[in-house]
C-alpha cells in the first residue's frame, strides 16, 4: 500500500487553495505589465494616432540615440552615489550616538523616525516650503550665518537643485538607515565588545573590528533596499523640481513618466520601461537572495 | 563618575541637536498650516504662528479638497483589507507547507521591487480600455496587487515564528485545518497581522505615482492634491501645509502604535529588531 | 482504552529511510516507552500514530480500526508536546478546555471535566492564570491536563520532561506514573533519557536508525540485552566493553584479554558457550558489578576518580580499554591508587564482535 503526500492531513489540496488567489492578483502586476510592455515596445503606438504596426527593434535602436534618456539615467546614478553613502554614514553616526544606555532614548528614536514615514510627496512639499527663496527658513538661516541677506533660488538655480533634492532625500531616509543600524548594533554580542575593551582596544578599533563586521548583513540589506528605492526616485524630485530646470534633474522614472503621459510616446516608453526592468532585475535578484539568507 | 556624567550630557546635547535638525522641517510644515497669510508671507519669516487658528483647514473642507483625504482612506483601507486576507492565506501556505519552496516566495517579493512607473504604464492602458481610470476599484485593485507581495513576505516571516506544535496540538485535539487557522494561527499572529496591515495601509496612503496616473477628479488622493497647489512662481502655501498635515497626522499615529514592529516592517523582515 | 497495533510501517523523508519495518503491538492500558538516541525515529513513530506524519507503507490500527488515512482529530488520541504547546493567548482553563470545545462537548460537562483534571494535577488554583505566568513544572501539568481531560483512547507523550530541570523532572516522572496507575489508559511515551524509560515503562521499545532494536520489560532489557547497542544504551554510567578471546582454561571457560589477564566464567554460563571457544568475543561488564575485594580477579590502578557522594566512579585501563567501576564512596582515596577488584561474572554479557549481538 502506498499513500500520496499528506493525504490524511488534507494538505495536498488545502495548500494550493490558499495561494492561488494571491498569486493571480500578483500576476496582474508581475506578468501582465512585463508581457504587455514587451509586446508594445515592438510596436509603433502613440496615443495620438491609430497606428499600431510592428516596428521590430526600432524603439530599442532609438534608445541608444536618446541623449535625454541616458542623461536621466546618469542623474539617477548621481542621486544614488551621493545619497546612499551619506545616509549610511549619517545613520551610522546617529545609531552610535543612541547605542549606549540613555534614559529616554526610546522617545528620541520614535521622534527621529518620523521623516521616514511621511509620504515622499509631503516630504518634497515640506522642503519646497523650507527652500523658498523669500519666505523659507533655509535662506533665512544661511543669511543669519553669513551676515547678509540670502536669496538662493534652491529649486530653480541649476547649481543648487542637486543639493536641494539631496538634502530632502537624505533628510527623509537617514532615519531609515539609523533605525536599521541601531537595531543591528543593539544585537551585537556585548561580551565581545567588553572582551575587546578589557584587551585595551580603542573605541574606533572596536567599531571597525567588532561592530562593523557583526552588523554587515543588516547594513547590506539596508543599502540594497535604499538603492532600489533611489533607483526609482520620483516623488521628492517631482515635488521639488518636476525634473527641472529644463531636464537637469530628470530621473529615469520621471523621464519615463513624461514620455508616456505627456508626450504619449506609448511604444517608446514601453521600450524605456523594459530597459529599466532589465537593469533592475539583476540587482533585485541579488538583493532578495540576501534578504532571504538573512532571515 | 564625574567624567561619565559629562560624557552622557555631551551625548544628550548631540542627540537633542540632531533631533531638532530632523524635526524642524516637520515643525515648519505644521507651523505654516496654522499661520495666517500675513504670517506666512512675513519677511523675515516668523518662527511660530501668532496663534493656533484653523482657517487653512476650514478652507480645505469648504472647497471640498479635504475629500481627497477620505479618498486616500477608502482606497488604502479597502486595498489593505483585501491584501491582508489574500496575502496571509498565501503566506500560511508558504510558511507551513513550504509551497513552491523559496523560489515562489522570492518571485513574489521580487514583484514589489519593480519600479511603480514601469507597472503603472501598462496598467493605465489596460484601465483606459476597461474604463477603470479614476475609479475606486481600479486604484484599489492596483494597490492590492502592489502590496500583496509585501503582505505575503512579511506574514510568511511572522507565521514561521509560530511554533508548529501549537498547530499540531490543535489538530490532535480535534480541530480541522480551517479551525487551526482560525483558532490558533490568527490569534498567534495577531501582532504580526496588525503591524503588517498598518504598514500596508501606510504604503498605499503615501503613494503618489499610481494615484497621479490613474486618478483625475473623482478619486484623487491627498498626495496628488498637494501637488495641485504647486505653482511655478507662487505656491498655495497654506493649502500645501494644511493638506500635508492632514495626510501626515494619521501616519504619525499609526507609527506611534507600531514602535516595536517598525524595524522588522521596514527592513522586509530581514532585521527582527 | 485501546490497543495499538503497527505492522510493516515504513516512512521516508525524501531519500532518508526514517522508519524501517516497524511491527509493534501495544496492549490496552499498557505504558510503552519509545527510547533511543536522537534521530532514531522514535518521535516520528509517535507522530505517525497521532496522524501528524504520513506513513509510506504498513498499517496503524487503533482498536482494530486502520487509522492510516484518518485525520488526527478523528483518531481520538491525546498528545503532550515537548514544548507544552500551550496557547499563550488563553488562560489555563481555556487551554485545558480547548480540545473539548473543539469537539463540541456541552459547557457544563466541559466545566466539570476541566476542574476534575485540574484537581487531579494540583493546578486547580491556577485556572485563571496565563501560561506565561506559570513555572515550567506548572506548564507541564497544564499540558498534561489538556490531554487527560480529553478522555482519549491513547495518550501520547513526546519528550514531555526534557525542558525541565533535573529535580522537577523526577517529580513529574512520578506524577505521570501515578497518573497512569489512576486512569489505566494506553500511554506511549517518547524519551531519549534511559532513566525515564526504565522507571516509567511497562515495556520499552528501543529504536536505532529507524528500526526496533529490542522490545521488552525494563529489567529484562537491562539484564538480558539483545545487542551491544541495547546494553550500552541502558544504564548509567554505561556498561564497559573489553575485547578478548574465549578460551578453555584449567577451571573451565574464561575470557582472555590482550594483556594476558583472564576472567573465568561460572559453570552455569559455560555450558552454552562451547561453540565460541577460541573465538574473539567482547566482554561487557556494568560498573556496578565490580566491587573492592581482598583478592579479586583484577588488580588495577585508577587514573581518574569521580566521587558523587554516595558512590565513587573509578576509571582504569584493562587491555587498552577504559573501564569504569562504581564503588563505595570511600573505596578509593586518591588517583593512582592500586586496588583489587572482584567482577561479578554471573552478570557479565558476551558480545559477538562481528554482529554486535549478545551471545
Amino acid at each position: 500500500m502506498s499513500y500520496g503526500p499528506s493525504k490524511a492531513l488534507g494538505d495536498s489540496q488545502f495548500k494550493y487553495w490558499l495561494i492561488w488567489p494571491a498569486v493571480l492578483v500578483i500576476l496582474l502586476i508581475g506578468l501582465f505589465p512585463l508581457v504587455y510592455t514587451l509586446v508594445v515596445s515592438f510596436q509603433n503606438i502613440t496615443l495620438i494616432d491609430e497606428d499600431t504596426s510592428f516596428h521590430g527593434l526600432l524603439n530599442y535602436r532609438l534608445l541608444f540615440a536618446d541623449r535625454r534618456l541616458w542623461e536621466s539615467l546618469m542623474h539617477t546614478v548621481i542621486f544614488l552615489v551621493i545619497a546612499l553613502p551619506a545616509e549610511l554614514i549619517l545613520g551610522m553616526l546617529m545609531a552610535l550616538l543612541c547605542l549606549e544606555r540613555l534614559p529616554g532614548k526610546q522617545l528620541f528614536v520614535a521622534l527621529l523616525v518620523l521623516p521616514t514615514v511621511i509620504s515622499p510627496i509631503v516630504a518634497g512639499a515640506t522642503w519646497r516650503l523650507m527652500f523658498d527663496n523669500r519666505f523659507g527658513p533655509v535662506n533665512q538661516i544661511i543669511g543669519a550665518v553669513a551676515g547678509e541677506p540670502t536669496t538662493i533660488l534652491w529649486t530653480v538655480n541649476p547649481s543648487f537643485v542637486y543639493p536641494a533634492i539631496l538634502i530632502a532625500e537624505i533628510w527623509q531616509w537617514t532615519p531609515f538607515m539609523f533605525l536599521l543600524l541601531l537595531a543591528g548594533l543593539s544585537n551585537v554580542d556585548r561580551s565581545q565588545m567588553e572582551a575587546a575593551e578589557i584587551d585595551g582596544a580603542s573605541y574606533w578599533r572596536i567599531f571597525f573590528k567588532i561592530m562593523l563586521p557583526a552588523i554587515r548583513p543588516v547594513m547590506v540589506i539596508a543599502l540594497l533596499i535604499r538603492a532600489l528605492d533611489l533607483f526609482r526616485l520620483f516623488d521628492v524630485v517631482w515635488a521639488l523640481t518636476q525634473g527641472g530646470p529644463g531636464t537637469r534633474t530628470e530621473t529615469i522614472s520621471i523621464y519615463a513618466y513624461l514620455q508616456g503621459f505627456r508626450q504619449f510616446e506609448t511604444s517608446y516608453t514601453a521600450a524605456v520601461a523594459f530597459l529599466v526592468i532589465v537593469l533592475l532585475s539583476v540587482v533585485v535578484i541579488a538583493a532578495l537572495k540576501r534578504v532571504e539568507l538573512a532571515r | 563618575m564625574k567624567r561619565r556624567t559629562l560624557h552622557m550630557l555631551a551625548r544628550y546635547a548631540m542627540l537633542v541637536a540632531v533631533t531638532v535638525v530632523f524635526l524642524f522641517p516637520v515643525y515648519w510644515l505644521f507651523a505654516i498650516s496654522f499661520k495666517t497669510p500675513e504670517e506666512i508671507f512675513a519677511s523675515p519669516p516668523l518662527w511660530a504662528p501668532g496663534s493656533i487658528q484653523f482657517d487653512n483647514y476650514r478652507v480645505l473642507f469648504k472647497d471640498g479638497d479635504a475629500i481627497t483625504v477620505w479618498n486616500s482612506f477608502v482606497v488604502a483601507g479597502v486595498s489593505t483589507v483585501i491584501a491582508m486576507v489574500l496575502g496571509t492565506l498565501c503566506a500560511y501556505s508558504l510558511a507551513r507547507f513550504r509551497t513552491g519552496g523559496d523560489n515562489l516566495a522570492i518571485w513574489i517579493i521580487s514583484q514589489r521591487m519593480i519600479p511603480p512607473v514601469v507597472i503603472v504604464f501598462p496598467v493605465f492602458l489596460l484601465y483606459v480600455w476597461l474604463g477603470w481610470v479614476d475609479t475606486y476599484h481600479g486604484l484599489i485593485l492596483l494597490y492590492t496587487a502592489f502590496n500583496l507581495p509585501y503582505v505575503v513576505w512579511m506574514m510568511r516571516g511572522y507565521l514561521e515564528d509560530i511554533p508548529i506544535e501549537l498547530e499540531e496540538s490543535a489538530l490532535v485535539d480535534g480541530c480541522t485545518r480551517w479551525e487551526v487557522v482560525r483558532k490558533v494561527v490568527f490569534p498567534m499572529a495577531r501582532s504580526g497581522l496588525f503591524a503588517t496591515a498598518v504598514f500596508t495601509f501606510v504604503f498605499a496612503w503615501n503613494d503618489f505615482i499610481f494615484a497621479l496616473v490613474l486618478t483625475k477628479r473623482e478619486v484623487t488622493t491627498f498626495p496628488v492634491q498637494v501637488t495641485h497647489y504647486f505653482g511655478g512662481q507662487s505656491n498655495f502655501w497654506a493649502k500645501i501645509a494644511a493638506m500635508s498635515v492632514l495626510g501626515t497626522v494619521p501616519i504619525f499615529i499609526a507609527v506611534a502604535m507600531l514602535q516595536r514592529y517598525l524595524v522588522r516592517g521596514i527592513s522586509l523582515g530581514a532585521v527582527k529588531g | 482504552m485501546a490497543r495499538v497495533k503497527i505492522s510493516g510501517l515504513e516512512k521516508y523523508y525524501g531519500s532518508v529511510h526514517a522508519l524501517r519495518g516497524i511491527d509493534l503491538d501495544i496492549a490496552e492500558g499498557e505504558f510503552v516507552v519509545f527510547v533511543g538516541p536522537s534521530g532514531c525515529g522514535k518521535s516520528t513513530l509517535l507522530r505517525s500514530i497521532a496522524g501528524l506524519e504520513e506513513i509510506d507503507e504498513g498499517t496503524i490500527e487503533i482498536d482494530n480500526d486502520v487509522v492510516n488515512e484518518m485525520r488526527p482529530r478523528d483518531r481520538n488520541v491525546a498528545m503532550v508536546f515537548q514544548s507544552y504547546a500551550l496557547y499563550p493567548y488563553m488562560n489555563v482553563y481555556e487551554n485545558i478546555a480547548f480540545g473539548l470545545r473543539a469537539r463540541k462537548v456541552p459547557a457544563p460537562e466541559i466545566d466539570r471535566r476541566v476542574r476534575e483534571a485540574a484537581e487531579m494535577l494540583g493546578i486547580a488554583g491556577l485556572l485563571d492564570r496565563q501560561p506565561r505566568q506559570l513555572s515550567g513544572g506548572q506548564r507541564q501539568r497544564v499540558a498534561i491536563g489538556r490531554a487527560v481531560v480529553r478522555d482519549a483512547r491513547v495518550f501520547l507523550f513526546d519528550e514531555p520532561l526534557s525542558n525541565l530541570d533535573a529535580q522537577l523532572r523526577e517529580e513529574m516522572r512520578s506524577e505521570i506514573k501515578r497518573l497512569h496507575r489512576d486512569i489505566r489508559k494506553t500511554m506511549i511515551y517518547v524519551t531519549h533519557d534511559q532513566v525515564e524509560a526504565m522507571t516509567l515503562a511497562d515495556r520499552i521499545v528501543l529504536l536505532k536508525e529507524g528500526q526496533i532494536e529490542q522490545i521488552g520489560a525494563p529489567l529484562e532489557m537491562f539484564e538480558r540485552p539483545a545487542t551491544r547497542f541495547v546494553a550500552s544504551f541502558l544504564g548509567s554510567p554505561a556498561i564497559n566493553f573489553v575485547a578478548g578471546r574465549l578460551v578453555r582454561g584449567e577451571a573451565g571457560l574464561a575470557v582472555r584479554f590482550g594483556d594476558g589477564t583472564e576472567l573465568a566464567l561460572p559453570e552455569a554460563r559455560s555450558e552454552k558457550l562451547g561453540a565460541w571457544v577460541d573465538r574473539d568475543v567482547v566482554l561487557g561488564v556494568r560498573p556496578e558489578h565490580m566491587r573492592r575485594a581482598e583478592h579479586g580477579q583484577l588488580d588495577v590502578t585508577f587514573d581518574l576518580v569521580q566521587p558523587t557522594g554516595t558512590r565513587i566512579y573509578g576509571t582504569f585501563t584493562l587491555a587498552g580499554s577504559e573501564v569504569v567501576a562504581e564503588l563505595q564512596a570511600h573505596d578509593i582515596e586518591h588517583t593512582g591508587e592500586r586496588l583489587s577488584l572482584a567482577v561479578d561474572m554471573k552478570r557479565i554479557i558476551l558480545v559477538d564482535p562481528e554482529t554486535d549481538n549478545v551471545i
